[in-house]
């Protein structure tokens, strides 16, 4: 679906509410999270944060837009499914994004039966930052399973591992690798809207395939990506450009 | 091979399901009455989740919320096409009472009044601000609240941080509600724009709520289940359940709602509410046809 961003003001300059908790170097008014809950503005509003998850304020600033009738970027759905590793790879391969084939299980012995190692194993929580690990045998898989299941409380998710794992960071779909990795991030950013994350890729024979998305850390963020990230909601706010929802 | 079945169904279900007998013997009541009108119906655990594509329908009877496994179903048997209950949609709003207090808010349901506390707020003066506009106690209760958990009672400010801060340890936003006693809530129970069965959940003696924690051990006290045939209840107490579940969407949903001087007030909708062989089903015995009706529809 394309949602145009609505309310372009006669000097040509789209009506944009910006909430972050981030500090930016923007000319347009920012607003903090926690003004933003208690307020009313019905304005297109861009949700900017280094972590979206799900209970967190970055969630509930998407969430809170929605319930006032704001279009909004993230959505509070799209935020929820992006954080969850199996639905992310699910949406993103319908959408036509290269994937791995990946199981959701709390049991070493299904992994084994499905894989061979090594496998890449993702927590199925949006609860943690560093939520993948890698294992070479069936120990360090029971390792794997231990801690980012949450001592087996939450699910995880398996994918094989054939390649090479790349974390890298996205701010509104755009990213410093090669072509592969750029186009996947494009990608993920047009499906999901999330307009700053960490993408773990894995490259296999020079070709990209999206493993996983998870927040960034504020001190992750460097100050040229805070220079991207102004840039581009200047964009948004001047050129009134269509963004797809 | 030749479909001898009309539909198949998969009912996601954890160990924990099959704990209680009663809530055993409404999931078995729920594979008899699918099997009666012919459709096939499984319970799929964790295990078998990459078999849900060979199913036409998924019902999820395991706790629902978007951080568990049963959202991953929901989702998934949603994008493939499947007719699905819960959906991730009902999850998404009932799973979060922040998300469920401010539709009630917009579209004027009846609810009990409430205050939002974010992480900022927990100081001095907002403390004292809401015991000045709810008195004392008021109730503090986390968004992700289920079974009568992670909703508490305090009366002064050293309680009301203590609970504060280990429920926004998960979320960054609480709910504050004004204390309102009642010998019991009404559990109406919803499916796709009908009542299908209604109940008084009581409140034990010397409770507050209908599922208490004992006093130093994890077990829980539960009130009795009374139930009414669906026809036999107040008719404006029905029309409130219908209006609240209206904004959640079209699925099975437990309403509890509190009967306050002839006023009904919403408390919240539940979706994935449970339903025990005996207490939801007592007066209304046609629910799980009903529902296998709906999933198959």
């Amino acid at each position: 679906m394309t949602v145009a961003i609505p309310c372009i003001q006669s000097s040509g300059v789209t009506l944009v509410l910006v909430v972050s908790n981030i500090d930016l170097t923007t000319d347009l008014p920012i607003m903090k999270p926690s003004t933003f809950l208690e307020s009313s503005i019905k304005d297109f509003t861009l949700n900017i944060n280094n972590d979206y998850r799900y209970l967190k304020a970055g969630y509930y600033v998407s969430l809170h837009a929605e319930i006032l009738g704001n279009q909004v970027i993230p959505s509070s759905e799209n935020i929820i499914d992006a954080y969850r590793t199996p639905i992310l790879l699910l949406r993103a391969s319908k959408a036509g994004i290269p994937t791995m084939p990946y199981l959701v299980t709390d049991s070493v012995k299904q992994i084994i039966s499905e894989f061979n190692f090594p496998v890449v194993i993702f927590a199925v929580n949006p609860f943690s930052y560093n939520g993948f690990k890698t294992a070479k045998n069936r120990s360090a898989l029971y390792r794997a399973l231990k801690s980012l299941g949450m001592n087996y409380k939450f699910d995880v998710c398996a994918q094989p591992l054939k390649g090479e794992m790349i974390s890298l960071k996205s701010v509104f779909g755009r990213c410093e690798l090669n072509r592969d990795a750029s186009k996947i991030s494009k990608r993920v950013y047009e499906v999901f809207k999330i307009p700053i994350c960490k993408l773990h890729i894995q490259r296999i024979e020079g070709k990209a395939y999206l493993c996983g998305l998870q927040p960034l850390k504020n001190e992750e963020i460097s100050l040229h990506d805070l220079k991207m990230i102004s840039e581009e909601i200047s964009q948004i706010s001047k050129n009134g450009e269509n963004l797809v929802g | 091979m030749v479909k001898t079945s009309l539909a198949s169904i998969a009912c996601f279900v954890e160990k924990y399901n099959f704990t209680d007998p009663k809530e055993a013997m409404a999931l078995q009541n729920f594979k008899i009455a699918a099997e009666k009108m012919g459709h096939e119906f499984n319970f799929m655990f964790r295990e078998n989740l990459l078999e849900i594509p060979k199913y036409d329908a998924v019902f999820i009877r395991a706790t629902t919320d978007p951080l568990y496994t049963a959202y991953i179903v929901s989702k998934t048997a949603w994008e493939l096409g499947l007719k699905v209950v819960d959906d991730p949609k009902s999850i998404q709003i009932c799973g979060n009472k922040i998300h469920l207090y401010e539709l009630f808010e917009k579209y004027n349901v009846p609810y009990i009044p409430t205050i939002f506390l974010n992480k900022d707020e927990l100081h001095h003066k907002r403390i004292l601000d809401v015991f000045r506009i709810f008195g004392r106690p008021v109730v503090v209760k986390a968004p992700y609240t289920s079974f009568s958990r992670y909703v508490e009672k305090v009366a002064c400010e050293t309680s009301f941080r203590e609970v504060a801060k280990r429920f926004f340890r998960k979320s960054d936003v609480l709910v504050v509600q004004k204390f309102m006693p009642t010998t019991f809530d009404w559990r109406v129970g919803v499916l796709n724009g009908e009542v299908l069965y209604v109940c008084k959940y009581m409140v034990p003696k010397g409770r507050w709520k209908h599922g208490a924690k004992r006093r130093g051990k994890p077990s829980f006290v539960w009130g009795r289940t009374i139930s009414l045939k669906r026809e036999n209840a107040p008719a404006k107490l029905k029309e409130t359940a219908l209006k609240a579940c209206e904004l959640v969407g079209h699925g099975l949903y437990g309403v509890d709602i509190k009967e306050i001087n002839g006023d009904y007030i919403v408390v919240e909708v539940n979706d994935n509410p449970s339903i025990y062989a005996g207490y939801e089903d007592f007066r209304n015995r046609d629910i799980y046809s009903k529902i296998i009706a709906y999933l198959t529809d």
